[in-house]
């Protein structure tokens, strides 16, 4: 009788298509954890300690943080919302106007970037920030 | 005459060598990730609209916890022996972007002691670190 012989089966082609999958989606992991490690926020530039810089005084406008997050522009009370009107009209009238901002040392530092970021938002080119020395 | 017909071949990718790329992939982005490796403090991140990418090709990442203790690496440091370690770093890197990552709720003099430090050693830049607004 004539025995058949069973052909060497080589290993299927298809057969590592799992394995790739799992490589890949392991990738896709990795890049996606290191997207997430990028870091975001604001680039402030820092002037020189102790250095001064003349300003016209009409261009400026100085507001002070308080630690009850209470903007204060000359002596009056501002909300967030009042005070972006204001910035916004004034730079309207006055393009390079200086934004000073006075900051109470206890002061919470959200408040103080919620102040940074509608800098930002209204494209304030000169912004100066100082804590008040007590 | 009797005429053999070749049998129709299956079709088939060869994906063997993919699954050696995408693990060869794996292993690079893992080893980058593992160099990436940075130790993270947990604090409550401020919360902003318009923040940039601020991450450079050297940083140096601080973090200032809601008690007002500065941690770098992981460790605690005090202002002094931070002023050490960012001589050293700027010294050999002056391009070091320096990220601070403080907790929203942390008062305002604790960032700005840092603040002072990099105005002493006149570095110009630094990058407040946010998250965006939820």
């Amino acid at each position: 009788m004539n025995i058949k012989r069973k052909g060497k089966k080589g290993l299927d082609f298809a057969d590592s298509g799992a394995l790739s999958d799992l490589a890949f989606l392991l990738i896709v992991f990795f890049i996606v954890i290191a997207v997430f490690n990028i870091n975001k926020g604001f680039i402030l530039g820092l002037p020189q300690k102790g250095s001064t810089k003349i300003v016209n005084v009409e261009e400026i406008i100085k507001v002070s943080l308080d630690e009850n997050n209470d903007l204060l522009y000359k002596d009056r009370k501002l909300t967030l919302d009042e005070l972006k009107i204001l910035v916004s009209d004034r730079l309207e009238i006055r393009p390079n106007m200086t934004f000073l901002l006075k900051i109470k040392p206890e002061t919470a530092y959200q408040n103080v970037v919620n102040i940074v970021d509608m800098v930002r938002e209204l494209d304030v080119e000169n912004f100066s920030f100082a804590m008040i020395e007590e | 005459m009797k005429i053999k017909r070749h049998k129709k071949l299956k079709p088939l990718l060869p994906i063997n060598s993919m699954s050696d790329i995408a693990f060869l992939l794996l292993i690079f982005i893992m080893l980058l990730s593992l160099i990436n490796y940075r130790r993270e403090i947990k604090i409550e991140y401020p919360e902003a609209e318009y923040q940039e990418v601020t991450q450079k090709d050297k940083n140096f990442e601080l973090y200032i916890s809601r008690t007002g203790d500065i941690y770098y690496k992981g460790n605690t440091v005090t202002i002094g022996s931070l002023e050490g370690c960012l001589v050293d770093v700027l010294a050999k890197n002056p391009d070091t972007m320096v990220h601070i990552k403080a907790d929203k709720n942390t008062e305002y003099k604790n960032v700005d002691g840092v603040i002072n430090i990099l105005k002493l050693l006149q570095h110009r830049v630094v990058s407040l670190v946010v998250k965006e607004t939820e």
